[in-house]
């Protein structure tokens, strides 16, 4: 049976900038609102 | 409660159950024998992608609505879903090459999908800056109405290029006429993230085009 491979550091990765995208856009409307 | 604080209570709320979505994914769905732990970058990857298409599909109805009945809600929506769906397009595009790299050994491939996925991104960019460009806002929004409905033309290309060429992204595993070729705690959690990124979709959407109408009121538009 072949080896799970090791590339958890990818998984990471996406996980963490999807997380920055999403965050930083809700802050941005967040901020736009707020000079309003 | 305004429309602003409806959007983002909606916003928050779908923030709060992406770290769920988080947790069972990593927690507690199973790892993918053949792929490994990258293989879980698809329960972000497909729901933002499905929604990126479908934002622009909602611009392009929104925008040929537009053209016809001169109503400024549905200008305001469709570029409040021009933003949002530039925002899951960026999300597409990064979360995408960082799975191909471990599984395809490479980021990226110029293939019919990859392709037409940034061409969707590049039209997104193009809408916006379009809107900022022309001075007289009915005008800007009927020529961003035109690129809005050059957009959702693109949608069902990008969907079924992977049918029409060769290319190296895998064919759908849910949204295909059989039945899902996923086990069901998979199916589980991606359904669960489908679910959190329409939500996300609402909340934006909703505080963007709140957004519009308030700029409007200042500036007597």
């Amino acid at each position: 049976m072949p080896e799970v491979p090791q590339n958890a550091g990818y998984l990471v990765a996406a996980y963490v900038v999807t997380a920055v995208i999403l965050l930083g856009y809700t802050f941005s409307l967040y901020r736009r609102s707020s000079k309003g | 409660m305004s429309l602003l604080h409806r959007g983002r209570w909606i916003t928050l709320l779908g923030l709060a159950l992406l770290a769920g979505v988080y947790v069972r994914a990593l927690a507690f769905t199973p790892v993918e024998r053949l792929q490994g732990p990258a293989q879980k970058i698809y329960y972000l990857h497909v729901p933002a992608a499905i929604w990126a298409e479908t934002a622009m599909v909602l611009v392009g109805l929104g925008s040929i609505f537009y053209l016809f009945l001169k109503d400024r809600r549905l200008d305001r929506f469709a570029a409040a879903s021009a933003e949002v769906g530039t925002v899951f397009a960026a999300i597409v595009l990064t979360t995408g090459p960082i799975w191909g790299k471990p599984i395809w050994g490479t980021w990226w491939t110029w293939d019919a999908r990859l392709t037409s996925t940034l061409l969707l991104f590049f039209l997104y960019i193009g809408y916006l800056l379009l809107r900022g460009a022309v001075r007289d806002p009915a005008l800007g929004a009927r020529y961003a109405a035109v690129l809005g409905i050059c957009g959702m033309c693109l949608v069902p290309f990008i969907h079924l290029s992977v049918y029409l060429f060769r290319t190296l992204h895998p064919q759908p595993i849910i949204l295909k006429p059989s039945a899902p070729s996923l086990p069901g705690s998979m199916l589980a959690t991606w359904l669960f993230s489908l679910g959190v990124f329409t939500l996300l979709y609402v909340g934006f959407v909703t505080q963007r085009y709140a957004l519009s109408l308030l700029w409007e009121e200042r500036n007597g538009a």
